[in-house]
């Protein structure tokens, strides 16, 4: 082959994955990070800041590090794509899965990267009744509302559920290969907290 | 490094230090040379690498080896494929295996006996009802994955074993 056509050639396979790259760039969500309580202050109405907080919020609520395992069905999800876990596992009573196949038998106290397998001492299935999976952010407010389906919590403890619990705070700290949920836990707490102290109002759509 | 003390197929290994990225597969295979625990898919999708590990209480249950560290392995009992013959005799378990020609390249095996294994000791403690056997197996079987599509022949083979004895197992 001569110089001058493998040059083309290289130049014409470089082009090509630089405009896979560019628009696998673009394709990515345009922001990760949460808006803190105080830049609501420009919204007049309390129940309307309130409203705007938890559909901040919801970048959380409804991320793939979340609707995983609150999913709709028997199964949980994986992946950033949310397929469904592999292999087959279901919720069995108590949301550790079945006698014979626990979750805990797979997924450690901590993640373990070289297995590429996420892990905390709890690791579980949220209630058939917490599913967030397929839901709107209004939806998930009425239910994160509600104690029947909520885990029998008031609003008030939502802000330790969300903020603290180190579960939940596993979503910012994934692992290898998954994407963080947006901001940090801590951030994600002051917005429950700030949303329940103007009223726990739900967006409505 | 981390202190690892395990006992494998009855015999307790003297504590070692280990890696706290090593898997428990590649503590087996390379730090132990006991290959007889296979690596499939490496994400635990195949369950070929699946070894048995003892409960206090007497029960069992099977793990897979490729996605789980050495170390989370600290202070339990296991049994891997080189544990189920006992002075050269083949089980039942593996003898049927072997009759019904279940198995072809042989890489899932192992995962299948230690099930097959945990199976029979979970019916030997809770026997079911004969009419609920072939679901149990299928039920107890499921997520290993056999690329010779031995499927029916590992469940015929558990089912002999179980009908053979069946004071044992069945209810
Ligand atoms: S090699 Fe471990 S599950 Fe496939
Ligand atoms: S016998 Fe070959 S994979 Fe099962």
């Amino acid at each position: 082959m001569k110089s001058e056509t493998r040059f083309q050639i290289l130049v014409s396979v470089a082009a090509i994955g630089l405009s896979m790259l560019t628009g696998y760039a673009a394709s990515q969500p345009v922001s990760n990070t949460l808006a803190s309580p105080e830049s609501f202050a420009g919204i007049a109405g309390t129940a309307a800041r309130s409203a705007a907080m938890f559909t901040e919020l919801g970048k959380v609520l409804t991320h793939p590090r979340c609707t995983n395992c609150h999913p709709a069905g028997e199964h949980p999800h994986q992946t950033d794509a949310s397929r469904l876990h592999q292999p087959p596992v279901t919720r069995g009573p108590d949301g550790h899965g079945t006698e014979t196949m626990r979750c805990s038998i797979c997924h450690g106290n901590a993640n373990f990267d070289p297995g590429r397998m996420p892990g905390h001492p709890e690791w579980h299935l949220a209630p058939r009744e917490m599913a967030w999976e397929g839901k709107t952010i209004a939806e998930i407010c009425a239910q994160i509302t509600d104690p029947a389906r909520n885990g029998g919590r008031k609003v008030e403890d939502l802000i330790h559920h969300i903020g603290a619990d180190t579960l939940v705070g596993w979503a910012w700290h994934p692992g290898f290969g998954r994407s963080p949920a947006p901001g940090t836990q801590q951030e994600a707490g002051a917005l429950v907290e700030a949303w329940v102290k103007t009223g726990a109002a739900c967006p409505a759509k | 490094m981390t202190r690892l003390a395990i006992t494998i197929n009855g015999r307790a290994l003297a504590p070692t230090e280990v890696r706290d990225d090593l898997t428990m597969n590649d503590f087996l295979r390379e730090h132990l040379g006991m290959t007889g625990t296979k690596f499939g898919c490496g994400a635990a999708q195949c369950l070929s690498c699946a070894v048995i590990i003892d409960n206090p209480d007497g029960t069992s249950y099977t793990s897979p080896t490729c996605v789980v560290s050495a170390i989370s392995f600290d202070g339990k009992a296991i049994r891997t494929v080189e544990g189920h013959a006992k002075n050269g005799e083949l089980t039942a378990l593996q003898k049927a295996f072997i009759e019904h020609f279940a198995f072809q390249c042989g890489y899932c095996t192992a995962g299948f006996l230690n099930e097959a294994q945990v199976l029979l000791e979970r019916l030997a403690r809770k026997p079911v009802a004969r009419d609920e056997l072939e679901k149990t197996i299928a039920e107890a079987l499921d997520g290993h994955i056999c690329r010779c599509t031995g499927y029916v022949k590992y469940h015929e083979a558990v089912r002999d074993v179980v009908l053979a004895d069946p004071k044992r197992y069945l209810a």
